[in-house]
């Protein structure tokens, strides 16, 4: 098993960040309030959920704000609100950031292109967790309710934010599955679970670098929260609720437990991956104006504001790669390419190591 | 973190055979891709050639890592600088402009970055990494300090580079003539 791996964002957390945390969750709880029409609609039962998911807005804030305080990550973070808004970016490429958001967030066709099967695991763990999470936030808050038309036995009215939507009968497959919608969700994730526990045992590449607590135990988490879903269900239709106290509270524990290692393990790549919108933006958008040559081979490098960025990060993390050299072609490490860098590093080394090598 | 087996670079010794690069691609943890470098100067007139694997940089810890907007170059206790985590790499290419080795590439359709990890399969366990393991010259020599020094006489190892102003200690090593202790690259053209 290889040893635990250590982040370089592990910095320490500033009482800035804890309060920004507080303030997201302070601010969930009063929607949590206006959205159950002042609690008349959250349902008791579901407050451990309830207390979790505050508990997840405090800890997942918290965790951004610090993440933000990387260097790179800020200059992206603010760089991309400004493309965002910016009318002249939207008036260049109008289609980018819906392209980005369906291509990144939707389609994911970047996993497609690492493998087929990889895709279609992920793209089950994906909606099954959207859908999933979709139906049981609002529920828990009391955002949505359903209640007993009056004077009837089997239709329902959906009631969103306090407000009356649609009816149904409770014993018609639409009703069926409005009240067991998260037994379709749950078999998406088994199916994705299934598919990435199989690469994770079976597959070498995986298999070497992988560890207990980031890799697997996520994976379990989301099996163990499914199963007892299905059967919280499967006990109340055709065993008469046989165990059905028990199942709610293993159910109740699996997915506070996940929701609140969020913030520190695998699943905040669910939180820092749409960042990729933002670097498809900043990509498209500065290389409008073309590449920078590379100072040594004249080559194409990258775009001049992405050099200039990344100089900017390494003077925050306080590198300097400056060249000093007057009659160098660069004035800066990032301005040659990755070959570069190797091969006028050879051509130093080998005239540091006499003539034999030199042309 | 230190490393108590690393590997030593000698380009001096490197025939540009390419064995690296093709073991490389067996590693397990690299799908078929290689992750060596092997840059020569001009073949026309030249037969020198530069390995280059990743120098797992100590001090500062991992510049490409520290460059990483997303935190996805994890950096283990032994000092290994590992390649991107791919769920969270979102082909900034912060890193691959960052390092100042010229380590990590790009893989466009995947939106991914590859970068030598040591062959941490192997390395975790004992074994070599593939490229030391199968080089016929010794160009690339995985060992201790104290194993180099003494099957190559007046040869040093040194960890510690000059980039322009800056000064970085790796993991690995390039074996140098003795009189060197901290190599400063020239900015020579290709």
């Amino acid at each position: 098993m290889p040893p635990e791996r250590t982040s370089l964002s592990h910095t320490h957390p500033r009482f800035r960040e804890y309060v920004v945390g507080g303030v997201a969750a302070l601010g969930l709880m009063v929607l949590i309030w206006a959205g159950s029409n002042q609690l008349a609609n959250f349902d008791s039962a579901l407050i451990g959920y309830a207390v979790g998911i505050v508990a997840l807005t405090f800890a997942i804030v918290s965790r951004y704000a610090r993440w933000l305080r990387m260097p790179s990550t800020g200059r992206y973070w603010r760089r991309g609100w400004q493309l965002v808004s910016s009318w002249e970016s939207f008036r260049a490429l109008p289609g980018l950031l819906p392209r980005a958001v369906l291509g990144q967030m939707v389609g994911q066709g970047f996993i497609r292109r690492r493998g087929l099967v990889r895709w279609f695991g992920h793209q089950c763990l994906f909606w099954g967790v959207i859908g999933a999470t979709l139906i049981t936030f609002p529920l828990v808050f009391g955002w949505l309710a359903f209640k007993l038309e009056p004077g009837s036995t089997e239709t329902y009215r959906m009631f969103a934010f306090g407000f009356g939507t649609l009816t149904f009968d409770a014993t018609s497959f639409f009703g069926w599955s409005m009240f067991h919608a998260l037994n379709y969700t749950a078999v998406l994730v088994i199916a994705g679970c299934v598919v990435f526990l199989w690469r994770r045992f079976r597959d070498r590449a995986v298999i070497a670098g992988q560890s207990f607590g980031y890799d697997m135990m996520p994976l379990l988490m989301l099996v163990v929260i499914s199963v007892t879903g299905i059967l919280l269900t499967v006990s109340a239709t055709l065993f008469e609720g046989s165990y059905y106290d028990f199942l709610v509270i293993i159910h109740m524990a699996a997915v506070v437990l996940t929701l609140v290692f969020i913030p520190y393990g695998k699943f905040f790549h669910v939180v820092q991956r749409p960042a990729s919108v933002g670097i498809q933006m900043y990509n498209e958008i500065n290389l409008r104006g073309g590449r920078q040559p590379c100072a040594l081979c004249g080559e194409p490098l990258a775009p001049e504001q992405f050099v200039v960025d990344l100089k900017s990060t390494f003077d925050e993390l306080g590198q300097d790669y400056t060249i000093d050299d007057e009659s160098a072609p660069a004035r800066h490490l990032s301005e040659l390419c990755p070959r570069c860098k190797r091969v006028s590093r050879a051509g130093g080394y080998f005239a540091l190591n006499g003539s034999s090598f030199a042309k | 973190m230190t490393m108590e087996r690393s590997i030593f670079v000698d380009p001096s010794r490197c025939i540009g055979c390419g064995a690296c690069m093709a073991a490389c691609r067996e590693c397990d943890g690299h799908r078929g891709k290689s992750l060596m470098n092997l840059d020569f100067l001009d073949r026309s007139t030249s037969t020198a050639a530069l390995p280059t694997v990743c120098m797992h940089c100590v001090d500062p810890v991992a510049p490409c890592a520290q460059v990483c907007p997303v935190d996805a170059i994890l950096v283990s206790e032994d000092g290994v600088v590992h390649s991107p985590d791919a769920s969270r790499c979102i082909g900034c290419q912060n890193c691959v402009h960052g390092c100042p080795w010229g380590v990590p590439k790009f893989d466009v359709e995947e939106q991914l970055v590859h970068k030598c990890d040591l062959c941490y399969d192997r390395t975790s366990v004992g074994l070599g990494p593939m490229c030391a393991t199968v080089c016929p010259s010794d160009a690339l020599y995985y060992g201790s300090e104290d194993e180099v020094r003494a099957s190559r006489p007046r040869r040093a190892a040194v960890d510690v580079f000059s980039f322009g102003r800056q000064e970085l200690q790796t993991g690995n090593w390039m074996v140098v003539p003795e009189e060197f202790s901290v190599l400063t690259f020239p900015l020579v053209g290709p």
